[in-house]
């Protein structure tokens, strides 16, 4: 038979639905001829089996004694406590909490540490890691271009709904009709992002129809595998084959979500795709005062920076000022080519000299290509001249809106790279390191640092007041020999809009010393004066210039603007994406094989006849549909929520599939558990916490892990819950641990995400960058307190998403996820290893160990406690003592190579400890870091 | 319309939905299977891949691939598809009989005039076989002999997104995991030293930047992550996180590795954890990928000879053709899947500025990749794929001859070729109309070269499936797809 024949026969058969199912559930499963699949049927408490106190290892201990299993004794008192920190709060335990905990008497320390734990603020943070990926929450819009987007005071609402114990059908209902409820409020809209997650596009072919049931459908989706447990997507284009959701009850159910005014294309240039809503975090963190506090303190240590700092720096400036334009030499580029992404014509080059841009658009970027003339002298710059139009000097040098009268530019960024054959246009593989730009002069707001970096925001204009040719020069970190690169390409981007965009442009390679600077003159002329013949309104002012911009203060700089932005966060309103109802919403049809241009019968919102009816006069909208799923009587809901919250603690659910408790989905382990599980959540309220609390008490999770090839064998995946749970930590949690462990890690709750360490510019290489407004097409690394934030709050680039996290498995979060693999590959061994993040991990862990009192045993003890929660074996100790001797040794053999190992990372070394020392003492401390028991939960 | 049309290929095949694998797919701890386990790892708890059987499914005719991708929407009219009509009927409206009342993407769809364009440049027939290929492309025109044409693929998406995601993972909405994540999954690395997928990215000099590309396009989807392709750019760090800390030089890591490995035995003795030893086999790995990688890089042995046939670009790092070179020494080397995306062939605007500079960028170094592994006896088993995600328009977008003119997306029909293992050489399949703008004859949707390209690796598509969210997933998705047949060499 021809395939497509059975697919069409399939299809028809798919509308016998009740056969269907019947007959598919008869072939999966011979305990159960016929009826109604089982997650369909309400849970009811089950009898629990009297086998042991706690109903969780009673129902657990009835399945093995049928199995003829026994099960594992309860882990060690070190083992636990790592165990359940873990679990619930994402950390490891201290050392010393580990200490405190085994050496406690108490019967009820256990509780004690439980009650700890679910009263930390870290708690929200690790239940809503898991929930962020069931929402497909990001940082970007997703589709074609991916610009960024703002939705972290959704993320934020999660971890505090957490924090909180929000009753989870209430957390559901704020999440699907926040927007509805009669007592809506700033919280209950922000909680509405959760369905505004969906990709989005702004790609500019798109057809609107098209995308907008895209959306439709991708909330559905995340809607039925989140909440639900159920894969609604097969029906999207029939009805669906094994589970009793119609085609049409597919649409009915999209028909809730499709009311909303958003539009198809929508979020350009960093702004929200709408509805947005401008809001405070209602994430409460009490840190505002101490905040405060801490602007004030580093705004007094601006007012006042050292004199002896200053006047080291001012040495140097006028070191720097003195050497201007030692041995310089211009030699004027060979033009090949200039182009740009986005026009075709009205610029050119002349010459071979001049690069024209003789039609501006409203911005762009122009990439010019060039061939060095031999010189005998390294090249150590490239200067840009721009010249004023020859025919009307007076009018200016560029196309923009006039500066007193001037037509100007604004050079936004300048890259430039160099290669032994001509590239028309920037290699993004051989960018040269820029360390210095300076300009003949530059305008209030135009100073010519703006344009080393990838942003639009500001950069190079030049003093409008200023007549003739103008430049800026960019010396080169390193400078290229004079036979090395002979072809450079400079990458213009004249990103401000307003045809900002210089007119005609001359290139020249420079040897010897910039005879520029990027010092205002004013600073300039006060350096030229002796200390003492200068006005106190002058000293200020270089104390000002000191402050803002000397390298000694760049670690102060960077904590009072991290400080700042982040009071701004906790105060003021920030956008973020919400769902509402349009004014005259869409209507919603069956569509014909899924197809947006094929619809057929309208339908309206209306839940599965398969499963129970909207409550008694429920409204036909996400509000009635919230009211719907949270039923008590709902028979996957709470079923769906206590499986998840297994698998976060079991690495496994009760139900393996968590997102599908359909037909196709694998049975339960123990069904009587999850009804007994179920049932209790609902009746408690839907108290997340107390449903936790009940399962870490339980033994079957205080069980050892340890186990048997023979165990093993029996049971791989150890679903029967003979042992312990054991699996390979989140991405997440690795990164967290070992920023916990080396005492790096900031413990910030909440606010706008983060850009860590990431080597280079990943997302130039595959991105729109200098073609669009669109944000987060440059990555730009943050610093300070922001390296070390949790790694939940690391910015999310959906087309990108961060390569360390991504190596140990983390979904992409372009669609609902609702668990994870955990494999095991080389390339997490190379994070582990070469990270710079983990690499400084170790160096700070090293520096802790050796703040600590004690000999190598001693530390050597505490620190593998830190990182793996127990003491090292004597054998362990031996391995431990002889790598650390071995690294001593050859450390102190090549004590350059010790210096260099202790250079990476931002974070500030304790220069006291002796290198050699420091540097052994990290190699060890990231082997602990890279132990397999550090990155598992046993 | 003209509804496409499916010839008889591959009618036999039965579509099995039977679930042969006993888990879900996800949570199961799992050894990279991409990246070639290290013989002491216990056997991978990863569900078999496909079927239950054993695989390949039969003898393969290509034990490799190279997807060379032109993204961005490569130009079949100019390029491969040239006819008769295009010139006579240059400049004037393209009659509405063949333009039909089917949807253009929304950057067209306002234009008053759909007026033909005849392609940019002359081109020839070619070689004995007498393929017709684009004087833009004169050393593509040497070995043209080597190319098996498909000039009737279409796709129903319309826009780069859907449409680059459709042709990478067989599906318009993201989620499904990429070609060469399946064919690691199902045929795993030949080489214990190196992943089985890698992949290049390039940037066009007609336009740059290109449309963005996403690691979707190379990604897992729902198989495990450890089949994602890995990225290979040139520099201190090939491999993202490859080099040793500055400071740790290889003597000393591997006095650390040795020492990691014993603690991480001792623990596994007494806690019975089989995967402390899956993890000391992945460090190995990375331990000889720092090894194997650099010197793969190192093009320093090739001959003067090779280099230069793949044209001036190979010095320059991450372009094209440097790419090439280092796809060839990847393929040598066992690699799996190697997949290059060379970006920019965007051409709405400007397209007699911006297609000869693509077609620059690519021709030698495509040519000299066929030809060297020709040279070097691989070419008979390694599949070579020239893929993009669409056609163009046949009308002029903006004004015919005018410098901004170009052409916009074409899903209908476009050409893509096949080279190498497992298919006919100097062949051409498929037809067009008149203007290049419905297919004519022979269709081949992009499951149908999907189900073609598994079909030469010995993979049969509609069994290489795997179980996840209740469904047994398959690259070529739920519609019926065929193996084209009659590309088979």
């Amino acid at each position: 038979m021809r395939p497509d024949r059975v697919h069409d026969l399939r299809q028809r058969a798919g509308l016998l639905v009740g056969a269907v199912l019947s007959v598919t559930v008869a072939a999966q499963d011979g305990s159960q001829s016929s009826g109604t699949h089982w997650s369909l049927v309400p849970p009811v408490r089950p009898a629990v089996p009297q086998l042991a106190p706690h109903p969780i290892d009673a129902f657990v201990r009835a399945r093995l004694a049928a199995e003829g299993l026994a099960p594992a004794p309860e882990a060690d008192r070190a083992t636990l406590l790592r165990r359940v920190t873990l679990d619930l709060t994402g950390l490891p335990p201290s050392a010393e909490d580990v200490a405190a905990f085994v050496a406690d008497p108490d019967p009820s320390a256990y509780e004690r540490a439980v009650d700890r734990l679910l009263a930390s603020p870290h708690f929200g943070e690790r239940m809503a890691l898991p929930w962020l990926d069931a929402s497909r929450y990001a940082d970007t819009n997703g589709f074609s271009i991916d610009g960024g987007r703002h939705a972290w005071l959704w993320r934020d609402w999660v971890i505090g709904a957490f924090n909180d114990n929000m009753p989870y059908d209430r957390f559901l209902v704020e999440q699907l009709a926040g927007d509805l409820l009669p007592e809506r409020s700033e919280a209950t809209l922000i909680a509405t992002g959760f369905q505004r997650n969906n990709m989005v596009t702004h790609e500019g072919g798109t057809i609107a129809a098209e995308n907008l049931v895209n959306y439709g459908v991708d909330r559905v989706k995340t809607f039925g595998e989140a909440v639900l447990g159920l894969t609604l997507a097969c029906a999207q284009c029939h009805d669906h084959k094994f589970d009793p959701i119609t085609q049409r009850d597919y649409y009915s159910l999209f028909a809730f979500f499709n009311q909303g005014s958003e539009k198809a294309l929508d979020g350009d240039g960093g702004n929200n795709p709408g509805p947005v809503l401008q809001a405070r975090s209602v994430l409460r963190t009490g840190e505002e005062d101490a905040l405060r506090a801490r602007i004030a303190a580093l705004e007094a240590e601006f007012a006042a920076p050292p004199p002896a700092a200053i006047a080291a720096w001012e040495a140097a400036e006028r070191a720097r000022l003195a050497s201007r334009g030692q041995g310089l030499a211009l030699h004027r580029a060979r033009l090949l080519a200039i182009s740009t992404p986005n026009s075709g014509d009205g610029f050119v080059i002349e010459d071979e000299r001049f690069a024209r841009i003789d039609r501006p658009s409203g911005f762009a970027a122009f990439d010019v290509s060039m061939q060095l003339p031999p010189t005998s002298a390294p090249i150590t710059g490239l200067r840009v001249v721009m010249h004023p139009a020859p025919d009307a000097p007076d009018a200016g040098w560029g196309h923009g809106g006039g500066r007193e009268g001037k037509r100007t530019f604004q050079l936004t960024t300048i890259t430039v790279s160099a290669g032994s054959v001509p590239a028309d246009q920037i290699n993004l593989y051989r960018l040269l390191p820029l360390a210095t730009i300076t300009a003949s002069s530059w305008d209030q707001d135009g100073h010519p640092r703006g344009a080393l970096s990838t942003d639009y925001e500001d950069g190079w204009m030049p003093d409008p007041k200023a007549s003739g040719p103008v430049h800026v020069t960019v010396t080169f970190d390193a400078p290229i020999a004079g036979d090395e690169a002979r072809f450079l390409t400079a990458q213009l981007n004249f990103g401000r809009g307003g045809s900002l965009m210089a007119r005609r442009m001359e290139f020249f390679a420079i040897t010897g010393n910039d005879g520029d600077t990027d010092l205002p003159g004013e600073i300039v002329s006060i350096l030229g004066k002796a200390p003492r013949d200068r006005s106190p309104a002058e000293a200020i002012a270089l104390a000002q210039h000191f402050a803002a911009f000397a390298p000694a203060m760049s670690r102060a700089r960077i904590a009072l603007a991290n400080a700042r932005e982040r009071l701004v966060a906790r105060t003021e309103a920030s956008a973020t994406m919400v769902m509402d109802t349009a004014a005259k919403p869409r209507p919603t049809f069956v569509l014909h094989r899924g197809l947006y241009s094929d619809p057929r019968e309208q339908v309206g919102p209306a839940t599965p006849p398969a499963l129970p009816p909207l409550p008694p006069g429920a409204p036909r909208d996400r509000l009635g549909l919230a009211q719907w799923v949270v039923m008590p009587q709902h028979p996957l809901t709470a079923r769906v929520a206590v499986n998840r919250f297994w698998q976060l603690l079991f690495g496994v659910g009760i139900v393996a599939t968590a997102a599908d408790f359909g037909v196709q989905g694998e049975r339960p382990s123990h069904p009587e558990l999850l009804d007994w599980l179920a049932v209790e959540f609902v009746a408690s309220g839907w108290d997340t916490k107390a449903l936790l609390r009940t399962i870490v008490s339980s033994q079957t999770y205080r069980q050892s892990s340890a186990t048997t090839a023979e165990a093993l064998a029996r049971d791989p995946d150890n679903r029967l819950l003979a042992r312990g749970p054991r699996f390979r930590l989140p991405a997440e949690l690795i990164r967290d641990g070992a920023l916990a462990v080396s005492g790096l890690l900031v413990r910030q709750l909440g606010g706008p995400s983060v850009n860590p360490y990431t080597p280079g510019d990943p997302w130039r290489e595959i991105s729109h960058y200098a073609s669009t407004h669109a944000t987060a097409q440059s990555f730009r690394q943050d610093h300070g307190e922001k390296l070390y934030r949790r790694s939940l709050y690391t910015y999310w680039k959906r087309t990108l998403p961060p390569p360390n996290m991504a190596a140990f498995d983390a979904p992409n979060r372009e669609v609902c996820a609702v668990s994870r693999p955990a494999t095991n590959t080389p390339l997490q061994a190379l994070v582990l290893l070469n990270d710079p993040q983990f690499v400084e991990a170790a160096r700070a862990f090293a520096e802790r160990i050796l703040h600590r009192r004690g000999d190598d045993r001693e530390r050597l003890g505490w620190a593998f406690r830190s990182a793996t929660s127990r003491l090292p074996e004597p054998a362990e100790l031996r391995v431990l003592q002889r790598a650390l001797d071995r690294e001593r040794a050859a450390f102190a053999g090549d004590p350059a190579a010790a210096a260099r190992m202790l250079q990476t990372g931002e974070s500030p070394r304790d220069e006291s400890l002796p290198v050699v020392e420091h540097a052994a003492w990290a190699q060890v401390a990231a082997m602990l870091l890279n132990l397999s028991e550090t990155v598992t939960r046993n | 319309m003209n509804a496409p049309r499916h010839t008889s290929n591959d009618a036999a095949n039965e579509l099995t939905r039977r679930a042969f694998l006993g888990r879900g797919a996800m949570l199961v701890p799992a050894l990279a299977s991409g990246c070639a386990t290290a013989p002491a790892a216990p056997a991978a708890a990863e569900a078999a891949p496909a079927g239950g059987a054993r695989l390949p499914h039969f003898a393969p005719r290509a034990k490799r691939v190279l997807c060379l991708f032109q993204a961005g929407g490569l130009s079949h009219v100019d390029l491969f598809d040239d006819k008769a009509t295009l010139h006579r009927f240059a400049g004037q409206e393209l009659p509405p009989s063949v333009k039909g009342t089917q949807r253009v993407t929304g950057m067209t769809s306002g234009q008053s005039r759909f007026v033909v364009a005849p392609p940019i440049a002359a081109g020839r027939r070619c070689g004995a076989s007498g393929l017709w290929l684009s004087d833009l492309l004169p050393h593509l025109q040497t070995v043209a002999d080597e190319l098996c044409l498909i000039k009737s693929l279409y796709s129903e998406a319309i826009n780069h997104d859907p449409a680059i995601t459709f042709m990478n993972t067989g599906n318009q909405l993201p989620g499904y995991a990429s070609m060469g994540a399946w064919v690691s999954h199902a045929l795993g690395s030949e080489n214990p030293n190196l992943p089985a997928f890698l992949t290049m990215v390039s940037q066009g000099s007609g336009k740059n930047p290109g449309q963005p590309i996403f690691s979707r396009l190379w990604g897992s989807g729902f198989l495990p992550s450890s089949h994602q392709g890995v990225g290979l750019r040139p520099g201190a760090n090939p491999v993202l996180y490859l080099a040793n800390p500055d400071g740790v030089d290889r003597d000393r890591r591997r006095a650390m590795l040795d020492d990691l490995a014993a603690l991480n035995g001792m623990a596994a003795r007494a806690s019975g954890d089989p995967e402390a030893a899956a993890r000391t086999a992945a460090y190995e790995m990375a331990f000889r990928m720092q090894e194997s990688v650099p010197e793969l890089l190192d093009t320093g042995e090739e001959s003067p000879a090779v280099l230069a046939s793949y044209g001036p670009d190979v010095h320059r790092p991450g372009s094209y053709a440097a790419n090439c070179l280092l796809a060839r020494r990847l393929l040598e080397r066992g690699v799996r899947f190697v997949q290059l995306f060379h970006r920019g062939w965007d051409q709405h605007i400007a397209i007699a500025r911006q297609l000869p500079n693509q077609c620059r960028d690519v021709d030698q170094p495509t040519a000299a990749v066929l030809r060297d592994l020709r040279a070097r006896g691989m070419l008979e088993d390694t599949l070579v794929i020239f893929a993009t995600e669409f056609g163009r328009t046949v009308y002029s977008q903006g004004e015919l001859g005018a410098p901004g003119s170009g052409r916009d997306h074409h899903g209908r029909c476009f050409t893509v070729w096949l080279a190498g293992g497992g298919v006919r050489r100097g062949f051409e399949y498929g037809a067009t109309d008149d203007f290049c703008y419905n297919i004519a004859a022979d269709p081949v949707h992009l499951r149908d070269l999907h189900a073609t390209i598994l079909h030469c690796l010995g993979l049969d598509h509609a069994r290489l499936t795997y179980r996840f969210r209740g469904l047994d997933t398959k690259l070529t998705g739920v519609e019926p797809a065929y193996v084209v047949r009659d590309v088979l060499g």
